[in-house]
C-alpha cells in the first residue's frame, strides 16, 4: 500500500506528481539539489531532502543519495518522473532491492526496451510493423554496404543504446556510407559507452506519431490514443497534439491492437509510449519510452484519464481503472512547450486559465530559473471540440501568458501554430523548416 | 571597447544568473565564466563566496564556509544515517573539544547498507557536534562545528 511517495525529479513534472499524490492522500517527499532550494516542488511537498550539489550527476542522478533519502523518510514508493533516472533499469532495481515500490515497468523490460535492436526484434516478434532495414547490429561494413546497395538509399544509421539524435546519421550517397558508420559508432561509444549501430531505411519527412499505453500487473494493457509530435527542432518536440490529423479511427485501432500485443507480450505494466514513424497511411515502429512523457497532459485532456494517478494505482497492484472501450477519442487537445532562452529571475508571472485550459509549470514571482537544468519552464495545454477551434483557442490562451524576467520562446510558438502549414495539418518532422520559411 | 566598458560588462554579468558569456567585436574578444562552485551561491540566502575552493576540493568541506555563520562546519557529503561510533557499545570517534588530524575518522554515514567513513580534510578542533547519533542527514547537513589548526 503506497502511503508515502518520493519524487526523484524536479520542475513541473515533480509538481505534477505531488498534485496527484495529494489527491490520493499520499504523503510526498521531494528531493532537491542545492540549486533548487527555492523550487516549487520543494515548497509543495510534505517533506524535502537535499540530495546533492547543482550538477545533475551529483544530485538528481545520484542513485545512492535518492534511495537513502527514500528509506530515511520512510517512503513506500519512488516515482522517477521524466528524464534523469526514469529509464535507468539499474535505478529501478536498486529501488526494488531496498524494499521500495518502483513506479514504472519491470527493470528487465526497461533494459530490453532501452536496447533499440532488441526492442525492434520484439516488435517484429509480436507483429508490429517496423521500418525496413538490415537486421541486427552492423558487424561487417563491406557486407552492410552491399546490403544497402540492394535495399536502396537513403538510410539512417542509429545507435542501439541511442537517444536524442546522438550516434544517428542519415546517408544519401553510397560512397559516404562506410565512413558514416564509423562516425556513428564512435559517437555512440562516446555518448552511451556502447558503439553498437544498425541501419534502417530512412523515411523522408515522416510524421512522429506515438501511442500512450498503460498496463497493470494483472495482464491488462490499453492504448489511450495517439499524439502527433511532428513539430520538432533538433529532435526536441515543440508542439504536441491529439488526435493526429493523419490517423483515421481504423488506423488507430490497428496501431493500438498491435501495440497492445507487444506490451502484453513483454509483460509491461505502468505508463509507456510507443513511438512510430508515420508515412502515407503506414506506421513503422521506432521505439518504446518506458516512462511517463512530458506531453502526457495532451492525452489526459482528450481521454479524461489521470495518467499519473493511474501509474501509482497500478504500481500499488490495483487493476487499471479504465477499460479499452471506455477510451473515447472525440475531441482535440494541444500542448505548447514554453522554453526559457536564458536563465533569469521571474519578476512577474500570470498564467492563463479558463475552460479546458491547463498550465503545468513551476514558475512563481521571485523564482530564479537556474542555468543548470532543462530549459522548459511551462507547458500550456488546451482542449477543444475540433482542431481548428483548438488552434484559435491556443492562440488566445498564449496571449494571456504573461511572464517577465525570463526570456521565453512564446512569440515563436504563437507564430508556428498560426502558419498556413500548421493549420492545414498532416505534416512530417521536417515541417519546422517550411514553417520557418513561411514565418520569414 | 575600453577597460571601463569591460568592467561594466563584468559587473552586469555578476548580476545575472548566466554561467558563461563570450564576446567578440573586431579584435576585442573576451570570455567570462563563472566558477562552477559559485553558480548556486547566487541564491539570495547564500553569503558571498570570498574565495572559491579549488576544483576538486573535498565536497565535505567545500560548502562549509557559507553554511553556518557562527563558524566553520564539516558537512555531510551524502544522504544517509550518521553513526558516531564504530560499534554500538564503542565510544564515539570524536567528542567536543577533541583535536583531530587530517585523515582521522569523524563518523560513519550509512547509505544503502554501505558504511562510508567521513574523514577530516584538515587538522582541527571539534567545537560542537551538531547531529545526534543514528540521525538522518541530508546532503550538506552540518555535522561538526570546527576550528582549523
Amino acid at each position: 500500500m503506497i502511503r508515502s511517495l518520493l519524487i526523484a525529479n524536479r520542475g513541473e513534472i515533480a509538481v505534477r506528481i505531488i498534485r496527484a499524490c495529494k489527491e490520493l492522500g499520499i504523503r510526498t517527499i521531494a528531493v532537491y539539489s542545492e540549486a533548487d532550494r527555492k523550487a516549487l516542488h520543494v515548497k509543495m511537498a510534505d517533506q524535502a531532502i537535499c540530495i546533492g550539489p547543482p550538477p545533475s550527476k551529483d544530485s538528481y542522478l545520484n542513485i545512492s543519495n535518492i534511495v537513502s533519502a527514500a528509506l530515511n523518510s520512510r517512503a513506500d514508493a519512488i516515482h522517477p518522473g521524466v528524464g534523469f533516472l526514469s529509464e535507468k533499469a539499474e535505478f529501478a532495481r536498486k529501488v526494488q532491492e531496498a524494499g521500495l515500490i518502483w513506479i514504472g515497468p519491470d527493470p528487465d523490460a526497461i533494459d530490453m526496451l532501452g536496447d533499440k535492436i532488441r526492442s525492434k526484434e520484439n516488435a517484429t516478434k509480436y507483429g508490429v510493423p517496423c521500418t525496413p532495414g538490415i537486421e541486427g547490429a552492423i558487424t561487417n561494413i563491406d557486407e552492410t554496404v552491399a546490403k544497402v546497395k540492394k535495399m536502396g538509399l537513403p538510410v539512417i544509421i542509429k545507435a542501439s543504446a541511442g537517444g536524442g539524435g546522438k550516434g544517428m546519421r542519415i546517408v544519401r550517397k553510397i560512397e559516404e556510407l562506410s565512413d558514416n558508420i564509423k562516425i556513428a559508432a564512435n559517437e555512440a561509444e562516446k555518448s552511451f559507452g556502447d558503439g553498437t549501430v544498425f541501419i534502417e531505411k530512412y523515411l523522408e519527412n515522416a510524421a512522429h506519431v506515438e501511442l500512450q499505453m498503460m498496463g497493470d500487473k494483472h495482464g491488462n494493457v490499453i492504448y489511450l490514443g495517439e499524439r502527433d509530435c511532428s513539430v520538432q527542432k533538433n529532435h526536441q518536440k515543440l508542439v504536441e497534439e491529439a488526435p493526429s490529423p493523419l490517423v483515421t479511427p481504423e488506423i488507430r485501432k490497428k496501431m493500438g491492437e498491435d501495440a497492445v500485443r507487444l506490451f502484453k507480450g513483454i509483460g509491461y505494466s505502468g505508463a509507456g509510449t510507443i513511438e512510430f514513424l508515420f508515412k502515407d497511411g503506414h506506421y513503422y515502429f521506432m521505439e518504446v519510452n518506458s516512462r511517463i512523457q512530458v506531453e502526457h497532459p495532451v492525452t489526459e485532456m482528450i481521454t479524461g484519464v489521470d495518467l499519473i494517478k493511474e501509474m501509482i494505482r497500478v504500481a500499488n497492484g490495483d487493476p487499471l481503472s479504465v477499460k479499452q472501450e471506455d477510451v473515447r477519442i472525440d475531441s482535440y487537445a494541444m500542448e505548447i512547450r514554453i522554453n526559457a532562452t536564458a536563465p533569469g529571475t521571474v519578476t512577474e508571472y500570470l498564467a492563463p486559465s479558463g475552460f479546458k485550459v491547463r498550465v503545468d509549470s513551476f514558475l512563481y514571482t521571485g523564482y530564479t530559473v537556474p542555468p543548470t537544468y532543462d530549459s522548459m519552464v511551462a507547458k500550456v495545454i488546451i482542449g477543444a471540440p475540433t482542431r481548428a477551434e483548438g488552434i484559435n483557442k491556443m492562440l488566445a490562451v498564449l496571449d494571456e501568458f504573461h511572464l517577465e524576467g525570463v526570456p521565453i520562446n512564446l512569440e515563436l510558438q504563437k507564430k508556428i501554430i498560426n502558419t498556413q502549414i500548421f493549420r492545414k495539418g498532416g505534416f512530417g518532422t521536417q515541417v519546422l523548416d517550411s514553417i520557418m520559411k513561411e514565418i520569414g | 571597447m575600453d577597460t571601463k566598458d569591460i568592467l561594466a560588462v563584468i559587473e552586469k554579468f555578476n548580476q545575472t544568473a548566466l554561467a558563461e558569456f563570450k564576446y567578440r567585436e573586431g579584435s576585442v574578444e573576451f570570455h567570462l565564466k563563472r566558477h562552477a562552485d559559485v553558480v548556486y551561491a547566487l541564491a539570495p540566502t547564500a553569503a558571498p563566496v570570498a574565495a572559491a575552493p579549488a576544483p576538486g576540493a573535498a565536497p565535505a568541506a567545500a560548502p562549509a564556509a557559507t553554511a553556518v555563520p557562527t563558524g566553520e562546519t564539516i558537512n555531510s557529503p551524502i544522504v544517509g544515517t550518521i553513526y558516531r561510533t564504530p560499534a554500538p557499545d564503542a565510544p564515539p570517534f570524536v567528542e567536543e573539544g577533541k583535536m583531530v588530524k587530517k585523515g582521522d575518522t569523524l563518523c560513519i554515514i550509512e547509505a544503502m547498507k554501505v558504511m562510508n567513513e567521513l574523514v577530516a580534510e584538515f587538522d582541527c578542533e571539534i567545537l560542537r557536534v551538531l547531529v545526534d547519533n543514528q540521525h538522518f542527514v541530508e546532503y550538506g547537513t552540518p555535522l561538526f562545528e570546527v576550528r582549523r589548526k
